[in-house]
């Protein structure tokens, strides 16, 4: 078993884990510099508490923990965003690089899903984590973040669906 | 699942958005220095307020202490009680007592309150070296005290900040 600490080569592992701690970071704020910083203390706290690799649901944990902190410490701040991004969508870094319309409609509809099913998505998909994993993270029973998913994909295919 | 392997599909031709390059460069140096955990960008936030309470409370604290000596340097000089804090248990009820006190020349406690004007939660938190998360909860609280004499009416106030950070573990499932 292999821990971060010991991790000689930590920058190929956080390049390959960075674009899905952001993308899950970045439900929460809205700003990709903010959810940098987010990434950036969850990392350095899960490295420095010697924590293994595999144990990565922690680092999830402490991403999650770390971004609803931000949001409290800075909730003015968070309601001036809101506000501008309301009013100014083009200012909006893109949270995927997309390739065409279809991809870009897919990412709309991840936009608008509700929360707790986003995050159980964004971990499942793009983070690869287990159910198991990502109960642990969560705090739910697996069996909720199963029934989370498959509502998530549910309501991506009757957006996505050609009426 | 299987249904949904389409959808799944395109999901997973999505690329989430890369990291700037910076960020790499700033978790290294984060890494090199130890002693750095928070991200210095938000790190002032909390020293002014920290400071301004442990400013206040100590204030409050140093003239509690000035009174008590002068208290003291009265009493021993003159002979004469003036005023004297009550040595009770915190616990007796404060109002009772000053309407037992039966010399005019004390000032008797008259009252003892802690407000609690903020609360947080501040999420769950990884205790060092320890797996067992814990909720983080912060209450920002002001205590007043106050001594009354009751003869002659006068009355003393002290008032000061006070933060309570409270740790409670949370059991997983």
């Amino acid at each position: 078993m292999q821990n971060l600490v010991s991790h000689e080569n930590w920058k190929s592992c956080f390049c390959e884990i960075a674009p899905g701690l952001l993308l899950f970071a970045r439900q929460w704020v809205q700003s990709a510099a903010d959810a940098e910083d987010i990434v950036q203390e969850a990392f350095i706290k899960f490295w420095r508490r010697n924590h293994k690799i595999e144990n990565r649901a922690l680092l999830y944990a402490a991403v999650r923990s770390i971004a609803l902190d931000f949001i409290r410490r800075d909730s003015r701040r968070a309601r001036r965003e809101a506000t501008a991004v309301g009013e100014t969508n083009e200012f909006i870094e893109p949270e995927f690089e997309f390739e065409d319309d279809t991809q870009r409609a897919l990412a709309e509809a991840i936009d608008v899903l509700p929360c707790e099913q986003r995050e159980v998505l964004v971990m499942k998909i793009w983070n690869e984590l287990t159910f198991a994993e990502i109960a642990g993270a969560l705090g739910i029973s697996q069996n909720t973040a199963a029934s989370r998913y498959r509502y998530a994909l549910a309501a991506l295919r009757n957006t996505l669906q050609p009426r | 699942m299987n249904n949904f392997s389409d959808i799944e599909n395109e999901l997973r031709k999505l690329r989430p958005a890369q990291p700037s390059p910076i960020l790499f460069e700033r978790v290294e140096e984060a890494m090199m220095d130890r002693s750095a955990v928070v991200s210095p960008a938000r790190q002032p936030e909390r020293l002014p307020y920290n400071w301004l309470s442990w400013g206040i409370g100590l204030a409050a604290a140093a003239a509690l202490l000035l009174f008590a000596v002068l208290n003291m340097e009265r009493q021993q000089g003159g002979g004469k009680e003036i005023a004297q804090i009550s040595r009770e248990p915190e616990t007796a009820p404060l109002l009772n007592r000053a309407e037992e006190s039966t010399s005019s020349e004390k000032f008797v406690p008259a009252g003892a309150t802690r407000l609690v004007y903020n609360t947080r939660d501040e999420g769950l938190q990884f205790g060092r070296g320890s797996g067992q998360p814990v909720r983080r909860f912060r209450y920002q609280t002001r205590e007043t005290w106050q001594w009354r004499n009751p003869t002659t009416g006068a009355s003393l106030r002290v008032s000061y900040p006070s933060e309570e950070v409270v740790l409670i573990p949370v059991s997983g499932q």
